[in-house]
């Protein structure tokens, strides 16, 4: 019986072992495609061969010294600044927002969630003409700050994670802390926060990708400020018609660069998941 | 390059003639597509050094010609001053008076550009743009070492070899701007009326004897649709022939070296009758923008980018076929092999001026069905296309 | 409309005259009980605070006051006029002889006269509030007078703001900006859903004006082409929203599971792999996904390579072929997402749930679906509902993909792989036909916020949040 049940478990584990392997090449094929193409020294989107007839690096480096036309440097340091300072709004901003959902009871609270549930649900980029007209009276349109505030503008409506994470975080603390003369303003920095590194990670790592990956807020902002733009955005312009030929390659190099920083700290948030930091936190 | 300089100055001369000195800065925007930055550049700076008499503040954006209407519809204002654009939306544009008469230096600008690229910059006989190019239109190329010039005259010649040959024909039938080529040729218009409505008569008899032939050209083994990125990668490998423009010259003569060769699109066959396909033809314009503090200077800067002297440049530098008549009638430009090709064309040419936004749509999704190899009623189908592009 | 479904449900906990004398009471006892100086406080704001020596407090009401009267006069005025008309003078041009040109003398704009109407009407809400809190504050400051009591001093005002009124201080920052990155481009987004703003209609060259209910109508029965897309392209949205979250969820599961599973080694590595595909944005991967399916793509060379097929199969220009391909691929997307959301939740299932289903005799499957299943139903169904409605608005998936093709000449502007969100895109971006474009956008909004309302709300989830503390 014993033995049974372990042939039986290798049989299945083996089982599973092919179809991960399965599974991780299909998940694989497109992100080793990309990398090829990064690689090939030929030009053009298409190719009638799978493997390039030539290998070359020149598609990266010409990234960094080829920057007449597009200007690559510029845009990655671009993006990194935006995605700093969203980042930091953004996650102060949420954390502000959870800990008063979570722990301050106030009246319309219910209604200040179930206000923010909704909105969050009206697709973004339907707002996106509004918000360049209210920048351009403001006189940012077309500006890295303008872009900053856009990423950073909604962030009240994504506290579901760190509300869910801080309701489990027991309250006798917070009642212990009361009694003993502190503020709520103290409960939140000497209770709550340090208690939430987890969550304050993942918020702003979430917050920090936004940028890297969109395209299409920052095409309304820019417009055609060229030396604005962000990486995603420049690579996107990479693809136009006129430029694939050409660009092609370097637009996957260019990509790669993107994916590397990005793909560090998913690995790095990827333990909050698996430990439940998130998961858990969908309970509320 | 002597020569240009030379000319430049004369301009300048002129120029700083008949406007009168002011010290205020002039701040302008141009936009053109991302290849023409570096051109545009140096032809700014000629610009600036023949206006000595102004401080030039000059910025270059960069928006292609087939955007410029979209872009500069998002937010006028913000929009650039002098913009290049396709002629296709010289309607739209001038319906949202996005575009300055031209009214200054009209006749020297008449006269030294086609009479075919001041037509497609008039509406109601009004000229709103300064020509810049005239070749946005689409031809033949091929491959020598499996067509002969002979088999190029015919759809079916060059289906028959590249089928011997095991070679593909690429033309991109499900783009409205392409298959159009085939219900023109048949004698199909594309027109607006007097309201200023599209009026589109490709359902007629004509129209589905034509679109029978769209059909039959789809479903032979040697038809290859694809973009752009297609041809420049499969042409000489495993496409023997394409249908496409002047901006893939230099990609694919690379491609085909002593191979290369392009000329009018064939004839093909309607109705048991050998008819001439048909083509869109447009041009390359230079607007100026209504919102502009600084009309005149746009103004001058616009016929700058477009005279004489800029379009040898844009050519020299770009390949781009001139509208100046000078100019396209240099050894230079009659010796390039795809705007000949073009301009061979031309003579059945529609121009697409008379095009509205609601052509695309609707003729790309007509065109997917024949990939697809619909056997729907012919009728039906050019029936409910001609309804939404005639938006009845 | 979902604020009124909260008060309704509140009208049953509180007696039925709660909520008006919370909210007007205390201004009715200002007025009925305040001396001079706090009644005048209603034309003069802070005039109460600084009677009673409150004076910083008392200068900022007057300072709000000040500017927003200012605000109104010299900035909303112009725009306010004319949102009736949304503005009558367009664009004229007048022959400059100097010159030679005809000058454009520029006309009203109307969207500029819609957006800061909006602007300036949404500036009253504030104000409003303020001046109720302004008025209070006049009362209490004159009772503590009366009383002998030493009102507040401006510290200690702003004292209180970190403790006891904390959530003031936390919620405004976020609000203000939910205001104006959220709300009030919303706001400016249903109204043009009633105005005629399209291609022949754009600021500044030439006006637009309110066009009532038209677009609606439209939309649902007034015009034939438009009301068939709307409806194929909704239904097909739903059938889209269900498969891809489903699959997503179970495939996903299964996933985490097998690398969950005892005896099976480098966990870490296997979790890995599948995050590197988060990494990569998506509109690179699934560019590259999609140019691998053309006709001339990868697979399709593959495949008539090895001699499978004879000529390339029309992945994404058949329609069901092209809506078959979109679910997979993004199952690609999405199931190391629903791996890693999961894989913390599975290991907290209490082990022995599966130690007395073994006992029963419950194979893997049955185990499956009577243990796994529903508790995970029952711990992630918001999650679910937040993926759910992610997909309804997936643009990203299909647009890069298939950019809603194939195309179709049944429906208007759209293909069949369309969503409501893609569509609604095409249509602003390619046809500027922005009130068709915001009245698909209001519906967008009513199903998946009045469905997830309904959902959260019922669920126990949000209501037990306390116990869990």
């Amino acid at each position: 019986m014993k033995i049974g049940i372990k042939a039986r478990n290798r049989i299945s584990n083996t089982a599973i072992y092919i179809i991960l392997t399965v599974l991780s090449l299909i998940w694989l094929l497109p992100i080793a495609w990309l990398v090829m193409t990064s690689l090939r020294a030929e030009p053009g989107a298409y190719t009638t061969y799978i493997i390039p007839k030539g290998w070359t690096i020149s598609n990266y480096t010409k990234l960094f010294t080829n920057t007449e036309l597009f200007n690559f440097p510029r845009w990655f340091a671009n993006t990194l600044l935006v995605a700093i300072l969203s980042c930091i709004i953004t996650t102060m901003l949420t954390l502000m927002v959870a800990y008063t959902y979570s722990r301050l009871r106030f009246k319309s609270r219910k209604g200040f969630m179930n206000m923010s549930l909704v909105l969050g649900m009206f697709p973004g980029f339907m707002s996106m003409i509004a918000i360049y007209h209210f920048m351009k009276l403001l006189g940012l349109d077309q500006s890295l700050a303008a872009l900053v505030m856009v990423y950073s503008g909604g962030a009240a409506l994504k506290y579901y994670v760190a509300k869910g994470f801080f309701d489990t975080i027991p309250k006798s603390l917070d009642e212990a802390a009361c009694i003993d003369g502190a503020t709520r303003n103290d409960i939140f920095f000497k209770i709550i926060l340090p208690n939430s590194m987890p969550i304050v990670t993942y918020t702003a790592i979430e917050a920090f990708i936004a940028p890297w990956v969109d395209f299409i807020f920052v095409s309304v902002i820019m417009k055609d400020n060229y030396q604005n733009y962000t990486v995603a955005l420049g690579l996107y312009k990479m693809l136009e018609r006129e430029n694939i030929y050409n660009y092609f390659t370097q637009f996957c190099a260019g990509a790669v660069l993107v994916a590397l920083p990005i793909t560090l700290l998913f690995i790095k948030i990827q333990k909050f998941y698996v430990g439940g930091v998130v998961g858990g936190a969908v309970k509320g | 390059m002597k020569k240009l300089l030379s000319l430049v100055l004369a301009l300048a001369m002129l120029l700083s003639l008949s406007v009168p000195a002011m010290a205020e800065t002039v701040t302008l925007k141009v936009w053109g597509s991302q290849e023409d930055q570096a051109l545009l550049t140096t032809l700014i700076d000629f610009f600036k050094a023949a206006n000595p008499d102004k401080t030039w503040d000059i910025t270059l954006g960069v928006v292609g010609e087939p955007d410029a209407k979209t872009r500069y519809l998002e937010d006028p204002a913000a929009a650039a001053d002098v913009f290049a654009f396709a002629n296709d939306q010289l309607i739209d544009l001038v319906n949202a008076d996005a575009l300055y008469e031209v009214t200054r230096n009209k006749e020297a600008i008449v006269a030294a550009n086609s009479a075919g690229s001041v037509e497609s910059a008039t509406l109601d006989g009004v000229l709103y743009g300064y020509p810049m190019t005239a070749d946005n239109g689409y031809f033949l190329y091929y491959d020598k070492s499996v067509l002969s010039e002979e088999d190029v005259q015919t759809l079916d010649g060059i289906l028959a070899k590249a089928n011997a040959a095991g070679k593909k024909v690429l033309m991109d039938v499900s783009n409205g701007w392409y298959v159009a080529s085939f219900f023109l040729g048949a004698g199909c218009t594309l027109s607006l009326d007097a309201d200023g409505n599209q009026v589109c008569d490709f359902n007629n008899e004509k129209g589905v004897a034509a679109g029978e032939a769209i059909r039959a050209f789809c479903a032979d083994p040697a038809f290859m649709t694809g973009d752009d990125s297609v041809i420049q990668g499969g042409m000489g490998d495993t496409i023997c022939a394409a249908v496409t423009g002047a901006w893939n010259a230099e990609a694919l003569q690379a491609k085909l070296g002593d191979n290369y060769a392009a000329c009018k699109l064939p004839t093909f066959t309607c109705g048991g009758e050998q008819v001439q396909m048909g083509s869109f033809i447009g041009t390359k314009l230079i607007g100026v923008n209504t919102q502009s503090a600084y009309p005149v200077e746009a103004m001058m800067l616009a016929e700058f980018l477009t005279n004489e002297a800029a379009q040898a440049k844009r050519f020299e530098v770009r390949e781009l076929g001139p509208s100046n008549v000078n100019v396209a009638a240099t050894e230079e430009v009659k010796a390039n092999v795809a705007l000949a090709a073009l301009s061979a064309q031309s003579a059945y040419g529609t121009s697409q001026k008379l095009v509205l936004g609601t052509y695309w749509t609707p003729a790309e999704a007509f065109g997917l069905a024949m990939e697809n190899k619909s056997t729907d009623d012919m009728k039906t189908l050019l029936d409910s296309m001609v309804a939404q592009i005639t938006g009845k | 409309m979902l604020g009124m479904t909260q008060n309704i449900a509140k009208k049953h906990i509180r007696p039925k005259e709660g909520f008006f004398k919370r909210t007007f009471g205390p201004l009715l006892q200002a007025f009925r009980e305040g001396d001079a100086w706090t009644r005048l406080s209603a034309i003069i704001m802070g005039l109460g605070n600084l009677r009673r020596g409150q004076i910083i407090k008392g200068l900022l009401m007057l300072a709000f006051e000040v500017g927003f009267f200012l605000f109104h006069i010299f900035f909303g005025w112009q725009y306010l006029k004319d949102f009736g008309t949304l503005g009558t003078v367009s664009q004229r041009r007048v022959w400059d002889e100097a010159v030679q040109i005809y000058r454009r003398v520029p006309g009203d704009n109307s969207m500029l006269i819609l957006l800061f109407s909006v602007l300036t009407l949404a500036t009253i809400i504030p104000f409003v509030l303020i001046w109720a809190a302004n008025m209070k504050s006049a009362l209490k400051v004159q009772k503590q007078a009366e009383a002998g009591v030493k009102p507040n001093t401006f510290i200690q005002d702003l004292k209180t703001l970190l403790d006891e009124r904390f959530h003031i201080t936390l919620l405004t920052m976020p609000m203000i900006s939910l205001a104006a990155f959220t709300v009030l481009p919303i706001i400016f987004m249903v109204l043009i859903a009633f105005t005629n703003f399209d291609k022949t209609h754009q600021p500044p060259g030439s006006l637009f004006t309110w066009v009532g209910m038209t677009n609606v109508t439209d939309v649902f029965w007034g015009d034939a082409l438009k009301s068939r897309t709307f409806f194929g392209i909704l239904g097909w949205t739903l059938i889209w929203a269900v498969f891809a979250t489903f699959t997503n969820y179970i495939l996903g599961m299964i996933l985490a599971m097998m690398i969950n599973k005892k005896g099976i080694r480098l966990k870490k590595m296997w979790r890995t792999i599948f995050v590197i595909t988060i990494a990569v944005p998506q509109f690179v991967s699934l560019l590259l996904v999609s140019k691998m399916f053309t006709d001339t793509g990868v697979v399709n060379v593959l495949l008539q390579q090895w001699g499978l097929t004879d000529g390339p199969i029309p992945f994404l220009t058949d329609p069901t072929l092209a809506r078959i391909l979109v679910i997979v691929v993004n199952l690609w997307v999405g199931i190391p997402y629903t791996m890693l959301m999961t894989t913390g939740i599975l290991m907290n299932i209490p082990a022995d749930l599966y130690e007395s289903a073994s006992i029963d005799g419950a194979g893997p499957v049955r185990q499956f679906f009577s243990i796994t299943l529903p508790y995970m139903l029952f711990v992630t169904t918001p999650q679910m509902i937040t993926t759910f409605v992610g997909n309804i608005n997936n643009f990203n998936v299909i647009y890069l993909l298939t950019t809603g093709g194939p195309l179709t000449l049944d429906y208007y502007q759209a293909g069949k792989t369309d969503l409501l969100v893609t569509w609604l895109y095409k249509l602003t971006v390619n046809e500027q036909n922005y009130s068709l474009a915001s009245t698909i956008g209001i519906f967008i909004f009513l199903i998946v916020s009045s469905l997830s309302l309904l959902v959260y709300n019922l669920t126990g989830s949000v209501k037990k949040e306390d116990q869990f503390q």
